[in-house]
């Protein structure tokens, strides 16, 4: 009763945070100079032209003219009807240039997630069992080692040693290759390991943290005098409290990481994901794409914090939400 | 961004946007490199046209109708037996590139990446041998005396279906239609009003042009792609602009026949494309040019990987993935050294130098403009050490720059006339004789600059600060930005700021200015702007939007092929491209286009232009300082790219030796 | 004489003590002002009078030298006209310097100043801290860190270009002789061995990769410094205020985090950067703008369950403050939280900063992420360009997450209680 008003109102929210970012995103770019009126109105002087006049007929030909709040509700429109437009930079449809950069994108970052989601946690806990223990130093070595090596550090490293010296991986992406097949996972192995033991450790560390304070409350001791299994014990008693600030962080910190990281891996293994294609975008002032791109990544942000929310009150029985 | 590479082109009147923009010497459309991706200069023009620079986009020629088996009238045996004198079809050609591609549509495409894409699957009308040869390909060019043009075009040229044989007509119309029409193409500028094109016979057109030009082809004006009319009708009469760049037969090249060595298979917007033998390739029917075009190509497919991470490429390279890569200076020995590649090191003809702006808003550390004085720039000449500048940056690739063109042009002046003139070796450099031909200068300023022991001071006493813009994000120019700087420092004492900037707004805010026109006195005579520009936007008191010194964005073109073409830099006071508001100060370069326009021999010809490079070597208008080579690493199997200027001309000759 | 008794606390006057408008500074503060408030008086005479082309210390001296005659002669007679002169005519501070500054000044007196002034408290903290190696080795790394960055360039050098000894190898080491501009050291069998001229070696420039790092030390600590500074202000006080609010307070405020959040930061800086230039106090400025929102929302999410607590209710039925619960209260309780998110945050603002270098975007400043995206094309022949600043920067982190790991536990007394009972049962 109280859950779903909530959700629904938490959605709608979602739905006009996306409306203003993409509107901001669309005003930033309407004020940054496009280098394509200038390269016309250079043209026309050399052809003896009226430049003034170039520019007029350039601005016309990209719907340039009309004024601003025009061009804003044809986007508007542009966009709830799922016709983003057509990239400049990429000669393709907006939508299909996004489609096509997901589905590679997807193919790491998916494994990805789902590795540091299972992983983290699962460590994280182990260690705050063993605390001070040497196993508890060793694996929070391990991952902090993996969090504090840079990324496309790492990277560039791996792909040296593994692609260059000993020849067991290409050096860069080959996008013809079948998605279920083992030279698509070969190709995968370095991007994903090098992700993974990047986003490990924060997880890790606050599973750590946040467990360590129920490991030793007296709800633990209880069950463990009621004889239950330990596993159990750890699974249930101690897990879901820890999902609390746990979530919290987790969505925070693989959003933050969804797009740099995933930038920087694209561009040194060659993956044509959308972190590389909305980087290409901006650098070549693709309007529509970049729009398309700020679209995407805002609704996944908006609803990760949306999910983010609803588990944390959904685990978390203290917090109501009935009063708010 | 990367190297914005400014390259002007064409006769004295209308500049074309293809002139304007147009890139090396041969190939096809190219453009203000806008972004080429990455470090612009060290993969070069090298790596994505596998190795060529463009050349190859023309180099496709025919061969007889041979078929597969490489037997020469299409019989089975041949080529399979290995007794036949043509080499096996085998493997793919591999090459990457350092940025995605715009577009794959041949009538809108600027870009050389994606022109060497295109080049691929469709063939241009002609390109050039390593004689400076007109070569044939889809049509021949014949001329009396320049002024009408006849194209003879081939008659066994065909569209794929359902477009049918390439005639005259396609050509015509394309160039009406198009080039001339409300639309904006690539090449809409060199068919300005004023050339009369019409069509002769079924295989037959002429352009009839409003000044007898008798190296028009050296223009690239009339290098075109084949366009089915059948195609570009629905947009005519619509005059729908956009939809004909969007139109995905252009887009996948789908139109293209038997007019391209590789028919295009994919096209992967983040990946790159792909392509696979095309084997009724006309040029196999050539009665003319290399004897391998008569089975060409020799591979089975091609693929162009867009790799964005230079480290990547060069990884490919080295690993065999690829079959021709860019390779950057510090790294060349490296490849030489390795068998498994073989290195090309290309000169090419593009400099880089170091603008000084002469207008109002230049020479901002002090009243006065001592860029100006000839005498100063020869002494800013002298201080800079090119020996060591290109030994330090270039690792020794590279040749210095003393006049406006390379030292393998055929109309390099001879060693007498220019020997006075190479600033920056030995014997005229150093800190010392910089400062004695800075004095000279010093005189003629009507302010009182002196010399403080070694340090150059304004009137009030205080040092000079400059500031010297380089394109930011281009590590080359970067670092030869700041060995100007020290050298700067070394000779005069003067503090010059090194900035990163990007190409476009410095093209925009700091090169170009809005034309406003005007008249000033040059060498005691009154001159007019009547014809001002952006980047000759009036006298020197016209000035850009933001002051500025010195700087490097951008290279230019020299034209080593046709150079009359550089009578845009430096055709008077009034030419087309000097944005850093150069008057000639000794000489009268108008006089001696004039010369060579009208001269009657090849000899005559030369001698004008000895005489122009000579006198430009003398009066530094820009501070030259080297031209970078090429460098390129192949699969030692290649046969086929050779070190010269017009590599790749014969690229569907190329083939795999195993 | 009757003994007095104390006041019982239903005797208290809540209300005298809540009218209470006399502002009441604490020691820490008022240092804090002094020092801080000549500095920005500094900046602003630097913002307004000083002319892009002359530096701050040469208005300075012309100053003193015009007008203030007889201070410079003071000056002068007690030694220290000397030191000033020191600084160079160069010394050009950045608005970022400026901040820096202040920023520094803030650490060294309400952290550093408020440890020294509750030794007990700080022993007993140290007692802690010291139980957890690792973490001290770090605290000893960053301390270093710390030195070599505030007066490491002072008596280093900038790295300058010298393109002729590009690629020279470190002093051990050695490089194919083909790849090197010219050798300094003596060339083995075809290799150029190194030289102490420059200890870590150089770039393909010939900068000198020691200076680089000494440098960049100063610059990773600017960032490190203003940013956080900037985000825990931010995101801890909307977190803390936030949740203990509650209400639609709370739904504003958060929903307003949300928008930050979300925000494509990226874009806006790649947008801003192409048009006005990339610079290091821009970068600071948008990332401490939009970075805020995952601070405030995890702190949220601790004070939440804080606020929940009893002694929190107990506080307001006491009839506290608003203003004074969330202050004394809540904040101090989550202060752990916001520890552990401190730790996080400084590493990730400075691999930020080498992930844009590495991409070409970041400022022209000589930092280690510059560093390792000029070394990155050279890695096969001359490692030790991306080796040196990619293990410092590798180390720093590290240490950042030990120490700050060590801090979380020696700040929460609850699970080191209970981890030591445990240790005694084992």
């Amino acid at each position: 009763m109280g859950l779903s008003r909530y959700v629904l109102g938490r959605v709608a929210w979602a739905g006009i945070v996306s409306l203003v970012i993409v509107t901001a995103t669309f005003l930033l770019l309407s004020f940054a100079p496009n280098p394509n009126i200038q390269e016309a109105a250079t043209q026309a002087a050399l052809e003896g032209n009226d430049p003034a006049e170039a520019v007029e007929r350039e601005r016309e030909l990209r719907g340039l003219d009309e004024p601003l709040y025009v061009r804003y509700v044809d986007f508007l429109n542009g966009v709830y009807t799922f016709d983003w437009g057509w990239s400049n930079s990429r000669a393709q449809p907006v939508t299909e240039a996004l489609l096509e950069s997901l589905y590679y994108t997807a193919q790491y970052s998916v494994p990805w997630t789902i590795l540091t989601v299972l992983l983290g946690p699962l460590v994280g806990i182990y260690s705050a069992a063993n605390m001070y223990n040497w196993r508890d130093h060793a694996a929070t070595g391990f991952s902090f080692a993996g969090y504090a090596m840079p990324n496309f550090f790492f990277a560039i490293v791996i792909s040296l040693v593994f692609a260059v010296w000993l020849d067991l991986i290409p050096v860069t992406y080959k996008t013809g290759v079948d998605v279920f097949s083992l030279q698509n996972l070969r190709q995968l192995a370095a991007p994903i390991f090098v992700l993974v033991t990047g986003s490990i450790a924060g997880t890790m560390r606050v599973a750590r943290n946040e467990s360590a304070e129920y490991i030793n409350s007296d709800f633990m001791k209880t069950a463990k005098a009621k004889g239950v299994s330990p596993l159990r014990a750890y699974l249930y008693h101690v897990t879901r409290p820890t999902m609390v600030p746990l979530s919290t962080t987790l969505v925070g910190q693989l959003l933050a990481l969804f797009l740099g990281a995933s930038l920087l891996i694209e561009v040194i293994f060659g993956i044509p994901g959308i972190g590389k294609t909305t980087f290409d975008a901006i650098i070549a002032q693709d309007t529509n794409l970049v729009l398309g791109a700020t679209l995407v990544f805002t609704f996944i942000a908006v609803v990760g914090n949306l999910l983010e929310d609803l588990v944390f009150t959904i685990l978390d029985p203290r917090i109501s939400f009935d009063d708010r | 961004m990367s190297r914005d590479i400014d390259r002007t082109n064409g006769p004295a009147n209308a500049l074309s946007r293809r002139q304007w923009l147009a890139m090396l010497g041969v190939g096809s459309a190219t453009a203000l490199a806008g972004c080429l991706g990455g470090d612009g200069d060290d993969e070069g023009n090298g790596g994505e046209n596998g190795g060529t620079n463009g050349g190859e986009n023309g180099g496709e020629n025919g061969g007889t109708n041979g078929g597969e088996n490489g037997g020469t009238n299409g019989g089975e045996n041949g080529g399979e037996n290995g007794q036949s004198q043509f080499p096996a079809v085998s493997g793919r050609y591999r090459t990457n590139s350092s940025a995605s591609f715009e577009t794959l549509n041949p009538v809108y495409n600027t870009e050389s990446g994606a022109g060497t894409a295109i080049g691929r699957a469709l063939d241009q009308g002609y390109t050039f041998t390593p004689d400076n040869e007109v070569f044939p390909l889809l049509y021949d060019l014949s001329t009396d005396s320049g002024e009408v043009w006849v194209f003879d075009v081939r008659e066994d040229l065909q569209f794929s279906d359902p477009y049918g044989q390439v005639t005259a007509q396609d050509f015509v119309y394309y160039i009406q239609e198009i080039h001339k029409g409300p639309f904006n193409s690539a090449n809409s500028s060199e068919w300005g009003e004023d050339i009369n094109v019409v069509q002769n016979s079924e295989f037959e057109f002429q352009a009839e042009l409003p000044n007898p030009q008798l190296l028009w082809p050296e223009t690239f004006a009339p290098l075109e792609y084949p366009v089915p009319q059948g195609l570009l009708e629905p947009y005519v009469q619509e005059e729908d602009d956009e939809g004909l760049q969007q139109d995905s037969e252009l887009l996948e090249l789908q139109f293209t026949g038997n007019l391209g060595p590789f028919s295009l298979d994919e096209w992967n917007r983040g990946a790159g494309t792909s392509y696979s033998r095309n084997d009724d390739y006309y040029i196999q029917n050539l009665d003319y040019g290399p004897d391998l075009f008569a089975e060409a190509p020799y591979f089975e497919g091609a693929d162009i990987e867009v790799v964005t991470s230079q480290t990547s490429r060069l990884n490919q390279l080295s690993t065999g993935e690829v079959d021709a890569s860019a390779i950057p200076a510090p790294r060349f020995q490296e490849f030489q050294d390795n068998p498994n590649v073989s290195v090309r090191q290309i000169p090419q003809p593009f400099n880089s130098l170091t603008a000084l702006n002469m207008r109002d808003n230049g020479w901002t550390g002090g009243p006065g403009n001592l860029f100006r004085y000839k005498e100063f720039r020869q002494a800013m000449a002298i201080a800079v050490n090119k020996t060591e500048l290109i030994n330090g940056v270039l690792r020794g690739l590279g040749a210095p720059h003393f006049t406006w063109q390379p030292r393998f042009s055929a109309f390099y002046p001879p060693e007498d006339r220019i020997e006075e003139f190479k600033f920056g070796v030995e014997p005229l450099v150093g800190p010392e004789m910089a400062r004695q031909r800075a004095r000279e200068a010093l005189d003629r300023s009507e302010f009182d600059y002196r010399f403080d022991g070694d340090t150059l001071v304004r009137p009030d006493g205080n040092t000079i600060n400059l500031t010297h813009y380089h394109s930011a994000g281009q590590e080359t120019e970067r670092l030869t930005c700041e060995f100007v700087a020290q050298e700067m420092d070394e000779a005069f004492g003067i503090n010059v700021n090194v900035e990163a900037i990007d190409g476009t707004q410095y093209s925009q805010n700091y090169w170009s200015a809005s034309p406003q026109g005007g008249t000033d006195t040059v060498r005691g005579e009154e001159v007019t702007w009547e014809n001002p520009a952006p980047t000759n936007p009036g006298p020197r008191s016209v000035t850009s939007d933001n002051a500025w010194d010195m700087s490097n964005v951008f290279g230019l073109n020299t034209f080593p092929r046709n150079p009359l073409t550089n009578s845009a830099f430096f055709d008077g006071v009034t030419s087309f491209y000097n944005p850093v508001g150069y008057y000639p100060e000794d000489f009268d370069p108008a006089s001696l286009f004039q010369q060579a326009r009208e001269a009657t021999s090849r000899e005559a010809f030369n001698q004008a232009m000895y005489d122009l490079f000579a006198n430009i070597a003398r009066e530094q208008p820009y501070l030259m300082l080297y031209f970078q080579d090429d460098l390129t690493g192949y699969n030692p199997n290649l046969v086929g790219p050779i070190e010269d200027f017009a590599n790749g001309w014969n690229f569907p000759a190329w083939y795999f030796d195993e | 004489m009757a003994t007095q008794k104390p006041d019982r606390f239903d005797d208290v006057n809540w209300g005298e003590l809540a009218d209470n408008r006399r502002i009441n500074l604490t020691i820490n503060t008022k240092l804090a002002l002094v020092t801080i408030v000549p500095i920005v008086l500094a900046a602003l005479f630097d913002w307004q009078f000083v002319d892009g082309r002359e530096t701050l210390t040469e208005e300075l001296g012309s100053l003193a030298g015009e007008e203030l005659g007889p201070v410079s002669t003071l000056l002068e007679t007690v030694g220290v006209l000397g030191f000033f002169k020191g600084f160079g005519l160069s010394f050009d501070p950045t608005p970022v310097d400026y901040l820096f500054v202040i920023t520094l000044l803030l650490f060294v007196f309400y952290i550093i100043l408020v440890l020294w002034q509750n030794p007990r408290m700080t022993k007993y903290y140290w007692k802690e801290f010291r139980r957890n190696r690792p973490a001290v080795v770090s605290l000893v790394w960053l301390g270093i860190l710390a030195v070599v960055g505030l007066i490491g360039p002072f008596f280093y050098p900038k790295p300058e270009q010298n393109v002729l000894h590009g690629h020279q190898p470190p002093a051990f080491w050695e490089i194919d002789n083909a790849n090197a501009a010219t050798c300094l050291g003596e060339v083995q069998g075809g290799m150029c061995q190194g030289t102490w001229e420059y200890p870590l070696g150089t770039t393909r420039a010939g900068r000198d990769v020691l200076g680089f790092i000494i440098h960049g030390a100063t610059i990773s600590l600017q960032i490190a410094f203003i940013v956080t500074f900037l985000v825990v202000v931010l995101g801890v006080s909307f977190g803390t205020i936030s949740a203990y609010a509650g209400g639609w307070v709370d739904e504003l405020m958060m929903r307003f985090t949300d928008i930050v959040l979300s925000f494509p930061t990226l874009i806006l800086f790649l947008l801003v950067t192409y048009i006005y230039g990339s610079s290091l106090g821009l970068f600071i400025i948008i990332f401490a703008a939009f970075g805020w929102g995952g601070t405030a929302r995890y702190v949220r999410s601790k004070a939440l369950s804080v606020s929940e607590e009893e002694f929190i209710k107990a506080t307001r039925i006491s009839g506290a403050s608003v203003r004074r619960t969330v202050a004394r209260h809540v904040m101090p309780n989550t202060a752990s939280s916001i520890i552990t998110q401190i730790t996080l945050l400084t590493p990730g603002f400075l691999i930020f900063e080498a992930q844009l270098a590495f991409l070409q975007l970041g400022a022209d400043v000589p930092s280690w992420g510059q560093l390792i995206a000029t070394g990155e094309t050279d890695i096969e022949f001359a490692p030790w360009i991306v080796l040196a600043p990619g293990i410092v920067l590798f180390l720093t982190i590290l240490a950042f997450n030990f120490v700050g790991d060590a801090i979380l536990d020696a700040l929460n007394p609850e699970a080191e209680a209970e981890a030591d009972r445990a240790e005694a049962d084992a």
